[in-house]
């Protein structure tokens, strides 16, 4: 029997391993199971404080690499003035980054504050690790109060939903993901969609009346549909919109107003999602 | 061991840090895919699958991915390429950026079927055209320098 198992241990090892793989997402796909969220989240955990670290530490090499720059820079004028232009660009570069980040956060909070909802800002520390999904994670998590389904925004508009909470951090869908649906209103004209991302990471509104008044350049923000996403939020704006021949809805394509390159930190709207979601909202999310 | 659970923990944080910044189009590296990739060229194939499944998991706990969905894709990658590396000679920058090129293809393929069979549907047409195609292309050629830079004597277990 050992000698058997020794003989054919290559194909049983990687049938073992394709088929707790297929376990594990049978698990959190079909059955919803807690156990394969619970070794998730584990795994999140473990390398969540590293990535804080390193994102800490990332912070720190550029100010320093910055730094180091300007001194080269200067090292070409005499002694005196060098060490004053040294001094004076590091002062103006911490003053106008922290001027930056104040006005970003002074307005990522009035942004929260209108709706009444209570908000937390969160930093971004890392993107999503494949070409397949479109998510974030933020140094924030279960500790400040941060939930599933909890609207994210940034000051420009709507960033996306909380999917995932670890206790000191957790992942966003961005509204570009391919599985993010949310409802929404072209704000002209109040016609009510769905905005839906895209493999290719566009938004676009689905179930859009051929006869809707829609045109390109309408600002189109959240309804408040389903209870999820705060109404109101601006989410986008309209930059391609058709009626092909034969088709029941418009194909229009919105360009979200977020720059999701360039996020640096969010806010958390805390609103609890209202009534009972299941734990996907709806179709479990992969 | 060591080695690898270090390599992983680098691979972990410049995939979730730096990758995105390294972005065409929309498209990043894959460096789980190159790191497998690595271990397959110089363990056994039993090991390797084992280390794909490891970094799988992890690769999956850090995505949007179902758990498991890149472990699966990547424990049978580590399988093919170690068995494929007993029969082909890999020292050569060209060869190896084949077979990254092929290992990306085959996990993006292998992806989207495992996706449809849990009724995430993906166009395949431009999926494979504009996701799967330039991710293995560009993965292919970043990993295939990486592994061809010299390194320190206690890193050469990885992709020799």
């Amino acid at each position: 029997m050992t000698r058997l198992l020794l003989r054919y241990r290559r194909p049983l090892i990687l049938s073992s391993a394709l088929l707790l793989s297929f376990v594990l997402m049978t698990l959190q796909v079909r059955s919803q199971s807690p156990l394969a969220d619970l070794t998730k989240r584990m795994l999140l955990t473990t390398i969540s404080p590293i990535l804080r670290i390193a994102a800490v530490s990332k912070a720190t090499t550029v100010s320093l690499w910055k730094e180091y720059i300007d001194l080269r820079r200067v090292r070409r004028d005499n002694q005196l003035l060098r060490e004053e232009v040294r001094q004076f660009r590091v002062q103006v570069g911490e003053l106008q980054e922290a001027a930056q980040e104040n006005s970003r956060l002074n307005y990522l909070l009035q942004l929260g504050s209108p709706s009444g909802t209570e908000a937390v800002a969160a930093k971004v520390i890392g993107k999503d690790v494949t070409n397949w999904f479109r998510t974030i994670l933020i140094d924030k998590g279960a500790r400040e109060g941060i939930q599933r389904h909890m609207a994210v925004v940034a000051p420009e508009g709507l960033v996306g939903r909380v999917v995932d909470v670890t206790a000191r951090a957790a992942r966003v869908q961005l509204i570009t993901d391919p599985e993010s649906s949310i409802g929404c209103l072209v704000q002209r004209s109040r016609v009510a969609g769905v905005a839906a991302g895209s493999q290719a990471g566009a938004v676009q509104i689905k179930y859009l009346p051929l006869m809707a008044d829609v045109v390109v350049g309408d600002r189109v923000i959240t309804s408040g549909m389903g209870g999820i996403i705060p109404k109101g939020i601006p989410l986008g704006k309209v930059i391609r919109s058709s009626r092909p021949n034969g088709a029941l809805f418009q194909e229009t394509e919105v360009q979200a107003l977020a720059d999701f390159s360039r996020l640096e930190e969010v806010m958390v709207l805390k609103r609890p999602p209202e009534g009972d979601l299941p734990s996907g909202g709806g179709k479990r999310l992969p | 061991m060591s080695i690898l659970l270090l390599a992983l923990l680098g691979v972990c944080l410049l995939q979730s840090t730096v990758a995105h910044r390294l972005a065409i189009g929309g498209v990043q590296p894959d460096l789980f895919l190159v790191l497998v990739f690595g271990l397959s060229l110089s363990t056994r194939p039993e090991l390797a699958t084992v280390g794909g499944f490891l970094i799988g998991l992890y690769q999956d706990s850090l995505s949007g991915a179902p758990l498991g969905l890149n472990a699966f894709t990547l424990s049978l990658i580590g399988f093919l390429v170690s068995q494929l590396s007993r029969q082909v000679k890999t020292a050569e920058l060209a060869t190896r950026f084949a077979l990254l090129f092929l290992a990306g293809i085959t996990s993006g393929l292998t992806t989207l079927l495992v996706l449809r069979f849990f009724q995430v549907f993906r166009p395949v047409a431009s999926t494979i055209l504009w996701t799967v195609l330039p991710g293995a292309i560009y993965t292919a050629i970043l990993g295939a320098c990486l592994l061809a830079l010299p390194r320190p004597r206690w890193m050469r277990g990885l992709g020799r």
